[in-house]
C-alpha cells in the first residue's frame, strides 16, 4: 500500500488536445476513492496511467514517493478489477483466491488462512470447493474482486466500472460486500464509475470528473450540500438541484423580486456575470403562512411513492420540489419558502463561497 | 376496449414461469407491471408478443381472440431492456422499418418517422447508425421505432434498466407525454423500480413468482399492498418484516422489541403477525426501543440508506439527504406504532391491517 | 518526439515484414523470365543486365513447346472453386441460421454435437476419403467430370462455411430477429432482410475461406479425375520432368496464386471499412 501522487500528470492522445488536462492530485493510502464522470470524461485515462497501461504524455506518477512513469504495469504491484469478471473457470474457487499468492512462490499451508479469510470476506466460505464455471456473474465479479484482495502489499487495487453486468437487483448486496471487504482490508482504492449512488456509496473521497478535469472533489455530503458548479449540482442528487436565474434588488440577490441573499459575494463579480440561485428539491417547502415566501403555481405532482415530486412555475422559471408523502400539496396557486441557509449562490455556473 | 389475457400458464423444466396469470389492460392507458428478476414479468410481455408458446390460456383483444396467430401478425411493438436496434441501417431507417413493411406511401412513412424522431429529441441523428450513438439515445431510437407504429400493443421490458442514472429520470419525466399520442394503444411497462411504476403508471401489476399478486391504482398499492410480498416490492427500499405478535402488553415485534398498541391494533386477536414498516418512516431517536450498529450506509439519490443490526432486530431507515455513516456507529430507531402494516404470519402474508393512507397525488 | 519515433520504427518493421513476404514472389517473378542457363548461372535478379530475359517459361503455359495448355484447366477451376464454394455458403448458411436459433434433439444429440459433426468431417486426411469418394463417384458415373469435383468439394467447404457461420450468426441477438417479427416479417423475411445483412462480414470470410481450400485442393483432383477434366494444381504438375523447368513452374505459381491475392485483397479492403461491424451491445 502506498501514497499515490499524480504530479502535474495530463494526458493528450497523439498530440491533440487534452483527454485529461494537466493537474496535480493525491490519492492518500489506505483511502477509497471514486472517479465519477459520464463516458469520455478522461475517468479512464486516469485509471490507466496509475496502472500504467497508459504513459501520460506529461508529468510523473509516484507510488509511495518513488517515480513509477516508466514502470510498465507488471512490475507496479496493483490489482484491478475489470467491467467484465475475470476468473479461471477451469479452477475451484479456492484456487482462483489463491492464484495471485501462488505466482508468488507461497505454498498451500502458508496461503490456506489468507484465502480462507478474504472468502469470509466476500462472503463466499461456502463456495470454495466448488468450480468456478458454475458461478452466477456477480458471484464470478465477487471471486475477480476477491483475487485483488488477497494480496496484501499491493500498492493499490483499482475497480473499473465493476458492478456493469451486475444484474441491478443483485448490485445494492455486491455493494455492500464489496464495501465491507475494502473497509477491513485497507487498501488504497480508486474506483471509477458513471454511477452517482455508487460513487457517493462507496467513497471516503469522490472526484466528480468532466470534459478532461476533476470538477470536484470531497465526501457524499459535501457534493451534495454544496456543488461548486452547477454540472455537479445537477449530477449529484435525484431530481438535481434547482438554478434560477437570479437578480440584483438594492444591495442584495434575489429573485421574482424577493431579495433572499446578501450580496457580498456577488459584488466581486461583474455586472454582466450569469447569476444564478442554486437550491436543493428537498430544500424548498410550501409555506403555510399566507403572506411569507414566493407565489408559484402547481404544474404537476408525480408521485414516487414515499416522496412527491411537485412540478411548480415561479416567476415564469420551472422548479422541482420533493416533499414527503405526508405533505399536503395546495392546488393551483402556492407559496414557496426558501430557507436561506439552504441557498447556494452561482456566477457563470461557479458558486460563489460567502 | 382492452386486452385481456386469462388464465396464462407456462412450465418449463418442472419450473413455473406463469402460473394462471389473468389481468385486463385498457387501451390508452399505461400499465406497469412490477416485480423482482424472474417474477414472469418479460414471461408474460414475450406471451402477449407471440414469442413464447403457453401451455394454457386465452389472449384476446377487444374480444377478438388472437393467441393463435403468429408474431408477425399480431400488431404488437416491443422495447427490449438491452438497446436492440438493426445496426446495419441507419437511424432513420431503423424507425421506418416497420413502416416500410406495412407498404405505407413513401411521403407518410417519411413524416411519420420525422415526427416520431422529433418527439423522441432525434430529429438531427436520422442519417447515424446506431453505433454511433449513445446508449441513451440507441434506447430512444428503440422507442421511436416502437411508437412509430402506433401499434395496438406496446410492450416496454424494463427500457431504461441499463441506462445511466441521469438519463433514466430525464427519460422517465419524458415518458408520460411520450405515450399520450399512444392513445389507443394498450401500453404495458415492466419495471422493478417501484418509483417508476409510481411515476409513469395509470395500474400498476404487481407479479410475484409467475402469479399476480396485485392489481390497482399506484396510490392504492402502495397504500395497502395485498401480502408482504407486494408490501416488499412496492417500496424502496424494500418494506421491513419483523415477526412478532399482539399479547396483553401491546405489540412485540422482532427479538423482544415492545411497543404499546394503537387503538386500530389493539383490536386483533392475540397472536403472531408479521409486521411492516416502510424504511421512510423510521427515524434515528435517542430514547428509542431499537438500538443497534449501522452495518452499511448506502447513498440513493438525494437520500441515504442506512442498515442497522440491532439485538432486538434488523431493519433498513432510509433518511432524507446525503451523508455518511461509518459502519459500527451505534444508533436509535424509533418506531412508529400506528405506521406499522400487520399482515398474517403464514406463507402468503396476507394484510390484516394497514396504516391511514397518507396524502398522495 | 517520442510518438514520431515509435511511428518510424513501425513503418521500418512493415517495411522488414513486406520484403519478407515479397522476396519469394520476386524470385518467382525474375525466374519465370529466365532460361535454363540463367536459372542455373547463380542469384540474379536484373533482367538484361545480369541475365536475359525470356518469355519462353511463360509461352510453355498456353501451349507452347514441351509445356502444357493451362486456360482450360484454368477455367475448370473457377467453375469448379467457385460453383462448390457459392453452393457451400448458401447450404451452410441456411444450416448454421437453424443451428443458431433453434435448439434440436435427437436423442442425446444436440446443436453443438451437430456443429462437431460437421467439422470433424475435415478431421480425417484426404486419403482416408479418397477411395469412399471414388467409389461414390464411380456410382454416380461422375468420375472424371466437374460436377463430380463440385460435389466433393461442397463435402470439403460445407463444413467451413457452417461453422463461420454459426458463430456468427450466435453474434446477433436473437432479439433482433425477434424484433424484425414484431415489425411484422416472417421468419424468412427476418433471416433475409435483417440477419443476413448484419452477418456479411461472416459471410465473405467464409467464401474467402471457400474458395481458398477450393482453388488450392490437388489431391482429390488428383485422384477423381483423369482425362476429360484437369484442374489447375493437377495440369501444373504434368509440366514436371526430368529437369526441372523452374521458369514455367514460377510462371504457372505466380498465375494460379493470383486470384486468391486479389481475393484476399477485396476482403481485407470489405472488412476494414467497418460499417459491417454490429451495434449491439
Amino acid at each position: 500500500m502506498a501514497r499515490i501522487h499524480l504530479e502535474q500528470v495530463g494526458h493528450s492522445y497523439g498530440g491533440g488536445t487534452y483527454a485529461l488536462e494537466k493537474a496535480d492530485l493525491v490519492f492518500e493510502e489506505g483511502l477509497t476513492y471514486a472517479l465519477l464522470g459520464p463516458s469520455g470524461c478522461g475517468k479512464t485515462t486516469m485509471l490507466n496511467i496509475i496502472s500504467g497501461l497508459v504513459r501520460p504524455s506529461d508529468g510523473r506518477v509516484l507510488v509511495g514517493g518513488t517515480d513509477m512513469t516508466d514502470v510498465p504495469t507488471v512490475r507496479r504491484n496493483i490489482a484491478q478489477v475489470f467491467q467484465f469478471p475475470v476468473v479461471y473457470r477451469s479452477k475451484t474457487v479456492f484456487e482462483n483466491l489463491a492464484f495471485p499468492l501462488r505466482c508468488r512462490g507461497w505454498n498451500t499451508t502458508r496461503l490456506r488462512p489468507r484465502v480462507e479469510e478474504i472468502a469470509e470476506l466476500l462472503g463466499m466460505s461456502k463456495r470454495l470447493g466448488q468450480s468456478a464455471r458454475n458461478l452466477t456473474a456477480d458471484e464470478k465479479q465477487l471471486v475477480s474482486l476477491g483475487r485483488g484482495l488477497v494480496r496484501e502489499d499491493v500498492a493499490a487495487l483499482l475497480m473499473d466500472e465493476p458492478l456493469t453486468v451486475i444484474d441491478p437487483q443483485m448490485k445494492s448486496d455486491l455493494r455492500r460486500r464489496i464495501k465491507q471487504a475494502n473497509a477491513r482490508t485497507r487498501h488504497t482504492v480508486v474506483y471509477v464509475t458513471h454511477d452517482q449512488n455508487e460513487a457517493m456509496t462507496f467513497a471516503d473521497e469522490v472526484l466528480v470528473m468532466r470534459a478532461g478535469r476533476v470538477v470536484q472533489r470531497g465526501g457524499a455530503q459535501e457534493l451534495f450540500e454544496n456543488p461548486r458548479d452547477t454540472y455537479v449540482g445537477t449530477f449529484i442528487g435525484s431530481p438535481g438541484m434547482n438554478f434560477m436565474a437570479a437578480e440584483r434588488i438594492g444591495g442584495r440577490i434575489g429573485f421574482a423580486g424577493v431579495a433572499l441573499l446578501p450580496a457580498t459575494a456577488a459584488n466581486e463579480v461583474p455586472d454582466a456575470a450569469d447569476l444564478r440561485i442554486g437550491i436543493r428539491p428537498e430544500h424548498l417547502a410550501f409555506s403555510n403562512d399566507g403572506e411569507q415566501g414566493i407565489p408559484a403555481s402547481v404544474n404537476f405532482v408525480q408521485d414516487q411513492g414515499s416522496f412527491l415530486i411537485v412540478d411548480l412555475t415561479v416567476a415564469s422559471q420551472t422548479i422541482k420540489v420533493k416533499v414527503r408523502r405526508e405533505v399536503r400539496i395546495p392546488s393551483g396557486p402556492a407559496r414557496l419558502s426558501f430557507p436561506a441557509e439552504r441557498l447556494r449562490l452561482y456566477a457563470d455556473g461557479a458558486l460563489l463561497t460567502p | 376496449m382492452s386486452l385481456v389475457v386469462q388464465e396464462l400458464s407456462l412450465v418449463r423444466n418442472g419450473v413455473p414461469h406463469l402460473g394462471g396469470v389473468s389481468a385486463t389492460f385498457p387501451r390508452g392507458q399505461l400499465t406497469a407491471v412490477i416485480g423482482r428478476t424472474l417474477a414472469g414479468k418479460t414471461t408474460l410481455l414475450r406471451v402477449i408478443a407471440g414469442l413464447q408458446a403457453i401451455d394454457g390460456g386465452m389472449l384476446d383483444l377487444d374480444g377478438r381472440p388472437f393467441g393463435r396467430l403468429p408474431a408477425w401478425k399480431r400488431d404488437v411493438a416491443m422495447v427490449y431492456q438491452q438497446f436492440i436496434n438493426y445496426p446495419h441501417l441507419s437511424v432513420f431507417e431503423n424507425v421506418a422499418f416497420p413502416l416500410r413493411k406495412k407498404r405505407l406511401a413513401r411521403t407518410e412513412v417519411e413524416r411519420r418517422v420525422r415526427e416520431v424522431l422529433s418527439t423522441v429529441g432525434l430529429a438531427d441523428f436520422g442519417k447515424r447508425r446506431p453505433s454511433a450513438i449513445s446508449g441513451g439515445q440507441q434506447q430512444r431510437v428503440a422507442l421511436a421505432r416502437a411508437l412509430v407504429r402506433e401499434a395496438n400493443i406496446l410492450l416496454l421490458d424494463e427500457p431504461l434498466v441499463n441506462l445511466d442514472y441521469k438519463l433514466r429520470e430525464q427519460l422517465r419525466d419524458e415518458f408520460r407525454s411520450l405515450f399520450s399520442t399512444q392513445e389507443h394503444s394498450v401500453v404495458i411497462f415492466n419495471t422493478t423500480d417501484p418509483a417508476e411504476a409510481m411515476m409513469i403508471a395509470d395500474q400498476i401489476v404487481v407479479m410475484h413468482e409467475g402469479r399476480i399478486a396485485q392489481i390497482g391504482k399506484p396510490a392504492d398499492v402502495f397504500e395497502a399492498p395485498v401480502s408482504v410480498a407486494v408490501a416488499e416490492i412496492i417500496n424502496d427500499p424494500p418494506m421491513n418484516i419483523l415477526a412478532g405478535r399482539i399479547d396483553g402488553d401491546g405489540l412485540l415485534l422482532g427479538e423482544g422489541l415492545r411497543l404499546p398498541a394503537p387503538p386500530r391494533l389493539a383490536t386483533l386477536p392475540r397472536r403472531a403477525y408479521r409486521f411492516g414498516v416502510r424504511a421512510g418512516e423510521l427515524a434515528p431517536a435517542d430514547e428509542a426501543p431499537l438500538v443497534g450498529a449501522v452495518t452499511f450506509s448506502e447513498v440513493s439519490g438525494s437520500e441515504t440508506t442506512l442498515h442497522v443490526a440491532g439485538e432486538k432486530g434488523s431493519v433498513v431507515l432510509q433518511l432524507e439527504g446525503v451523508f455518511v455513516m461509518p459502519p459500527g456507529t451505534r444508533i436509535g430507531v424509533a418506531i412508529p406504532a400506528d405506521r406499522l402494516f400487520v399482515f398474517e404470519d403464514d406463507g402468503e402474508g396476507r394484510l390484516i391491517s394497514a396504516p391511514a393512507a397518507i396524502g398522495g397525488s | 518526439m517520442m510518438p514520431r519515433f515509435y511511428s518510424a520504427l513501425k513503418y521500418a518493421a512493415v517495411l522488414i515484414w513486406s520484403a519478407f513476404v515479397l522476396a519469394p514472389f520476386m524470385w518467382a517473378l525474375t525466374t519465370s523470365f529466365k532460361t535454363a542457363n540463367g536459372v542455373t548461372g547463380g542469384p540474379t535478379y536484373l533482367p538484361w543486365i545480369q541475365y536475359k530475359p525470356s518469355l519462353h517459361g511463360w509461352e510453355s503455359l498456353f501451349g507452347g513447346a514441351g509445356g502444357i495448355d493451362i486456360v482450360q484447366p484454368y477455367i475448370d477451376s473457377i467453375i469448379v472453386t467457385v460453383g462448390a464454394s457459392i453452393i457451400s455458403i448458401v447450404l451452410g448458411t441456411l444450416a448454421a441460421y437453424g443451428l443458431s436459433r433453434f435448439q434440436y434433439r435427437a436423442g442425446f444429440v444436440k446443436n453443438s454435437d451437430i456443429v462437431f459433426f460437421f467439422i470433424s468431417q475435415r478431421i480425417m486426411p484426404p486419403i482416408v476419403l479418397a477411395i469412399p469418394f471414388f467409389l461414390m463417384l464411380q456410382f454416380l458415373g461422375l468420375l472424371d467430370t466437374k460436377t463430380g469435383l463440385i460435389i466433393v468439394y461442397i463435402a470439403l467447404l460445407l463444413p467451413i462455411a457452417v461453422w463461420i457461420m454459426v458463430d456468427f450468426f450466435d453474434g446477433v441477438p436473437r432479439a433482433v430477429d425477434e424484433m424484425a417479427m414484431l415489425d411484422g416479417c416472417t421468419p424468412f423475411e427476418a433471416f433475409f432482410k435483417v440477419v443476413l445483412p448484419n452477418s456479411l462480414p461472416g459471410i465473405l470470410v467464409a467464401l474467402m475461406f471457400c474458395l481458398i481450400f477450393g482453388w488450392n485442393d490437388f489431391f482429390f483432383a488428383f485422384t477423381l479425375t483423369f482425362t476429360d477434366t484437369q484442374l489447375l494444381p493437377v495440369a501444373i504438375v504434368a509440366l514436371n520432368s526430368s529437369v526441372t523447368p523452374w521458369w514455367s513452374l514460377s510462371a504457372s505459381a505466380l498465375i494460379s496464386v493470383a486470384p486468391l491475392v486479389l481475393i484476399a485483397f477485396f476482403v481485407e479492403r470489405l472488412l476494414s471499412r467497418g460499417t459491417l461491424a454490429g451495434a449491439i451491445r
